[in-house]
């Protein structure tokens, strides 16, 4: 039987479910599969197909990055009449609009990126630490009621959370947290299932003769957690850290109950408040794509930098267990 | 591969200084806002308005805050469209800005709340310095508008606490462009119209289609402004009234005089085509007013002079709005107030700024810069208003020769008449789908049906959360209890108690989580879902209202069937096409060809972007006048559209929208289909390759063996993605909030965007909560469902391979 799970806060998009697969049971060391074992052969007709299906696929793919970048680079009047071809000389090419788009009067980029990243930030270290924690308990020591409540954390995953929603609103607000970023941040230091779901995996793999002898050792259960398990446990960080970060920049509901002021929003918020600034005569989207292009630039970025733990994050937990 | 580890050192290098920077960005600006050292007032303003009305309202307080060195203002414009939900947001944090934009029809509610600070005591220490003269310039009706009595029966305007200082209002007027008239020979009608005139001159204007100097544009005649307020205005202007002098229950829609008044609208909107109808999102008459190619704009308030000011290609003026018969002439009104929040901390400042606002100087800063008609007749009659420097000379006496046929709205302030009568109204008048008097009937029917329901009908008794708490605490207490018996039964075995403790520590921080995160909110969730409660107010104010929130949704709600509707649209459509194309694509992405990583990465890339930045991006996609889909989609139909000009790709999110609108939402999902496409690649890699071989020795073929072999093993990841993505296409919202904001006329009302809107925007906690529950038991059923109906078609031997 298999029990179903999906990272928190993704929980808005169908198409990005995070691609981890879990399925649970007693846990399996996670075997890496032959590499190609099961890749299938083709001949070089069938190749050719597959080269323009591919083909025409990654253009469909890479247009939308393509109208972003382009748009952002033209004046407003090309924008405006769908001149979609590229620029036909370097000096066409209008930087100006980055800076302009980023300034106080449209998207009011610092303070908003310094907000996010402090909450960002925050979010991953809290995610790492808790579940981390949490799925070392689950892990490595046996205690009555366990089971039960391990299944009721799995359970939890699937409880939509719009049910949560308002009593949380109603409890932060009753702690006077409204307008900080504490009802963002605090749920991340609490453990969030998806997550202590891998870690959990990955801790009960790790064979029991190491802590036998670290306890031998004398080392406590802290020293363990501390020197051993966090140590080894460098991949499943890693996706932890990638998808927390992915969920809370991307963030947009959270942010938008919870931060009212100007000075406090996020970049999302801000973005969408940029959006509707824009009408009628004052419309400039060439300076609205600029925007979204930075906002998610550092997603991208992050994408190609940890490129390995994208794949790793299926082979590791998922797939098959 | 050196190069790469230093690219990497170089960006970790730099995450960090970005983080570094933040914290210090950020602690420095909270260290601000703590600052024990400011001595200063600090005063929050909320106001609305678009770009010149927000240039002009930082002016005027820009110049207060200069002769006030002892008082710091915050200003927030949250825009129009969002200032409702801003301010019920700001309201219900408990952070209520100071002084407020506030229309009358907001009014009520909030007095009833007693979220409003009445300034009666200042106005009475002015009337006494100025020997009681403050009042005397303000127009007495607006005065009264403000004036609510919330304890008399019914409620009623003219008595009663004052709540705030008028600080403009406006009569609607038509805007007409002088030239369009000149070149069709009409008269400028400064001096009043009929309707009759008016049909004619449009007819007049837009014959002027194709002659010299109007090649390759599209000339209207003119241009209805039709929101509820200026639909009301033409229908006095025919001598009739949306509702009788009963009040609410009395509705008139269907009388005479309303029907007339809508034909027209309908004859020349949709039949004649002499009076503009964009359908869309985001499309009004004002662009093309500017442009020069509408004829007049109206009924509409003197808030266009701003955006107006600029234009230089024509002359343009203001005229009557035209009547049936001269004595049924009319205005709407639109008057806006200073008003103050019963939370704020210095009321006295708060009146200070109000009367400067309010008052000769402020009111006088205004006028110039073209606002509405100032509250004050020495103001109004003055140059300031009249005359207004940088204006081309314009007929400003006629919002004036206006006053006096000033009519107060009669239309109910529920947000739910407002939803049901636009939601319908523009079916006819502006889709042209059925006749206004079919509208009517519709509208008729369903405003009954909001009145008679079983959540307005009662009057509920307080819930009686002592009673309900204490039973729920002793419910989980008995839970936990038999949880605990049951533990204490479990055998301890070779389990010794440090370790048990040091489990159940490393597992605190979920405890936690859970219990005041996930089941304690459940619980109240739960409990809110047989309550109505507004959240603007203390949760001691609900009140209890058995099963009647369920009651109202499935039988009395129109809009939650629509989102239901629109939702499941939305998954039946998203969920096998997003499937089936992951599945596709790993297929493909698992042959072993040269350059597939490449490939695999161009497909993957998308999936890591979501939320604003994504549905922003698409939403120029999508647009139809210059985004590059349908630009690409154009030059793919070419073929087609020579021989048949009438096919064209959909608008996806503007008029044709009612069926095209889910469909762009799929499409958009389908960009971020590397998710899916990972997951199943790494199935795939992981079907051993000897079942493929031993498929082949016995002879199957290609398809035989993605049917027989591939499919069947992954077919537990296959209903795996079923599941998640059923339970995440019932969650869509970010893209749904932002790009369309549940238009046009609903057709992307999602199920948790209606939920959002109640919670956050109508503050119905309770109602929403119900919502919440729905959703939760639908979602629930439908998983049970898959399961069910999986069990044999999905081959768990997958899994365990």
């Amino acid at each position: 039987m298999s029990t179903l799970s999906q990272p928190p806060q993704q929980a808005d998009n169908l198409a990005r479910p995070a691609p981890v697969v879990a399925a649970v049971g007693e846990a399996a060391l996670p075997r890496r599969p032959r590499r190609g074992a099961s890749v299938s052969r083709v001949s070089r007709q069938q190749s050719i197909i597959a080269y323009i299906i591919l083909g025409i696929g990654s253009l469909a793919f890479l247009i939308p990055f393509y109208f972003a970048a382009n748009g952002s680079l033209e004046s407003s009047v090309d924008v405006l009449a769908g001149r979609v071809s590229p620029p036909r000389s370097w000096h066409e090419i209008i930087w100006q609009n980055y800076p302009r788009s980023l300034d106080k009067e449209h998207l009011d980029f610092k303070p908003a990126f310094a907000n996010t990243v402090v909450i960002t930030t925050l979010c991953v270290v809290g995610q790492i630490i808790s579940c981390s924690l949490v799925g070392f308990g689950f892990a490595r020591f046996r205690f009555r009621g366990r089971a039960i409540l391990f299944m009721v954390m799995l359970s939890t995953m699937m409880l939509p959370g719009q049910v949560t929603m308002i009593p949380l609103f109603v409890l932060f607000r009753a702690l006077h947290m409204v307008d900080t970023f504490l009802p963002l941040i605090i749920p991340a230091w609490l453990a969030s299932p998806f997550f202590v779901f891998m870690f959990r995996q990955f801790f009960s793999q790790i064979p029991e003769e190491l802590i036998e002898a670290a306890r031998m050792d004398g080392a406590s259960n802290w020293r363990i957690y501390w020197q051993i398990m966090l140590p080894l446990s460098g991949p499943v960080i890693a996706i932890v850290a990638i998808y927390t970060f992915l969920g809370t920049w991307n963030d947009f509901l959270g942010p938008l109950i919870y931060l009212n002021g100007r000075e406090h929003r996020t970049l999302a918020i801000a973005l969408n408040a940029f959006k509707g600034s824009q009408y009628g005569g004052a419309a400039e989207p060439q300076l609205l794509l600029a925007a979204s292009v930075v906002c998610m630039l550092p997603c991208l970025i992050l994408f190609f930098a940890a490129q390995r733990y994208f794949v790793e994050s299926v082979a590791m937990t998922g797939g098959k267990s | 591969m050196t190069i790469a580890k230093a690219v990497r050192w170089l960006l970790a290098l730099a995450a960090g200084l970005v983080v570094v920077w933040a914290f210090f960005d950020v602690s420095v600006r909270l260290w601000r806002e703590y600052n024990p050292n400011d001595n200063r007032v600090h005063l929050t303003v909320l106001h609305w308005g678009d770009h010149t009305e927000d240039a002009i309202v930082k002016q005027l307080i820009d110049k207060y805050e200069q002769e006030h060195p002892d008082i710091a203002i915050e200003r927030i414009n949250p825009g129009s469209s969002d200032y409702d939900s801003k301010l019920k947001t700001m309201l219900a944090a408990g952070t209520p800005p100071d002084l407020f934009y506030l229309r009358t029809d907001a009014l009520p509610d909030l007095a009833e709340m007693n979220l409003l600070r009445p300034v009666d005591d200042f106005v009475a220490q002015e009337q006494q310095k100025s020997g009681g003269k403050f009042l005397d310039d303000y127009y007495s009706l607006l005065l009264d508008e403000y004036r609510y009595d919330a304890k008399a029966t019914p409620p009623s305007h003219g008595s009663g606490p004052l709540y705030g200082l008028p600080k403009d209002f406006t009569t609607a007027v038509f805007y007409v462009n002088v030239d369009l008239f000149n070149a069709a020979g009409i008269p400028v009608p400064y001096n009043g119209w009929t309707w009759d005139e008016f049909e004619q001159d449009m007819k007049k204007i837009t014959a002027l289609n194709g002659k010299p100097g109007y090649q390759g544009r599209k000339i209207y005649g003119g241009y209805f402004q039709l929101w509820g307020d200026t639909i009301e205005n033409l229908v006095w202007s025919y001598g009739g009234s949306l509702f009788g002098p009963a009040g609410i229950r009395d509705i008139r829609l269907d009388t005479p005089p309303v029907q007339q008044a809508l034909d027209m609208v309908y004859r020349l909107r949709i039949t004649d085509q002499t009076v503009y109808n964009p359908t869309g999102i985001a499309k009004e008459g004002g662009q093309e007013f500017v442009n020069g190619d509408i004829g007049c704009l109206g009924p509409i308030g003197r808030w266009q002079f701003p955006p107006f000011k600029e234009i230089k290609s024509f002359k343009w003026d203001v005229v009557p709005i035209p009547y049936k018969e001269k004595k049924y002439a009319a205005s709407a009104i639109f008057l806006t107030a200073w008003s103050m929040s019963m939370g704020t901390k210095h009321p006295r400042e708060c009146f200070e700024l109000m009367k400067f606002l309010c008052g000769k100087e402020g009111a006088g800063i205004q006028s110039r810069l073209g606002l509405s008609i100032p509250p004050l007749k020495s103001v109004a009659n003055g140059p300031a208003f009249l005359d207004p420097p940088g204006f081309p000379p314009v007929h400003n006496q006629v919002f004036l020769d206006a006053i006096p046929l000033m009519r107060i709205t009669q239309m109910p302030p529920q947000q739910e008449w407002s939803e049901i009568f636009n939601d319908h109204i523009t079916k006819s008048i502006a889709l042209g789908e059925e006749s206004p008097l079919q509208s009517c009937q519709t509208i008729k029917a369903l405003w009954f049906d909001e009145l008679n329901s079983p959540l307005r009908l009662h009057e509920w008794p307080p819930m009686n959360w002592r009673l309900v708490i204490g039973f729920t605490a002793a419910a989980l207490m008995a839970l936990l209890a038999l949880l605990w018996w049951r533990a204490r039964k479990e055998k301890l075995g070779f389990i010794d108690r440090s370790q048990e403790r040091a489990g159940w520590i490393f597992i605190v921080p979920w405890i936690i989580g859970f219990l005041a995160l996930t089941l304690g909110p459940m619980v109240l969730s739960f409990l809110l879902s047989f309550a109505q409660w507004s959240g603007l107010r203390t949760i001691g104010y609900a009140d209890s209202v058995g099963m009647a929130n369920y009651r109202q949704l499935l039988l009395h709600d129109p809009t939650f069937l629509k989102s239901l509707e629109v939702t499941f649209y939305y998954v039946v459509l998203a969920v096998p096409v997003v499937q089936i194309a992951a599945l596709a694509v790993a297929l493909l992405m698992n042959l072993r060809l040269r350059g597939i990583a490449l490939f695999r990465t161009i497909y993957f890339v998308p999936s890591v972007i979501s939320g604003a930045a994504l549905a922003l991006l698409w939403l120029q996609i999508f647009n139809n006048d210059y985004g590059i889909l349908n630009a690409v989609l154009r030059r793919l139909l070419h073929p087609i559209t020579m021989h048949y000009p009438a096919v064209a790709p959909p608008d996806w999110f503007g008029k044709d929208a009612t069926w095209w609108a889910i469909p762009g939402f799929v499409i958009m999902s389908l960009w971020g289909v590397g998710g899916g496409m990972i997951i199943y690649l790494a199935g795939l890699k992981g079907i051993p390759a000897s079942l493929y071989e031993a498929a082949t020795i016995d002879g199957a073929g290609m398809m035989r063996r993605l049917w027989n072999v591939t499919l069947p093993m992954l077919s537990p990841l296959i209903f795996y993605n079923v599941v998640m993505g059923i339970i995440g296409s019932f969650q869509v919202f970010t893209q749904a909030y932002i790009m369309t904001g549940a238009g046009p006329d609903n057709s992307t009302l999602f199920y948790v965007l209606n939920l959002y809107l109640n919670a956050f925007n109508y503050y119905k906690m309770g109602y929403a909560s119900a919502m919440a529950w729905v959703l939760f038991i639908i979602v629930l059923a439908l998983t049970i469902l898959v399961f069910r109906s999986s069990k044999n078609l999905v081959y768990y031997e997958g899994l365990k391979s």
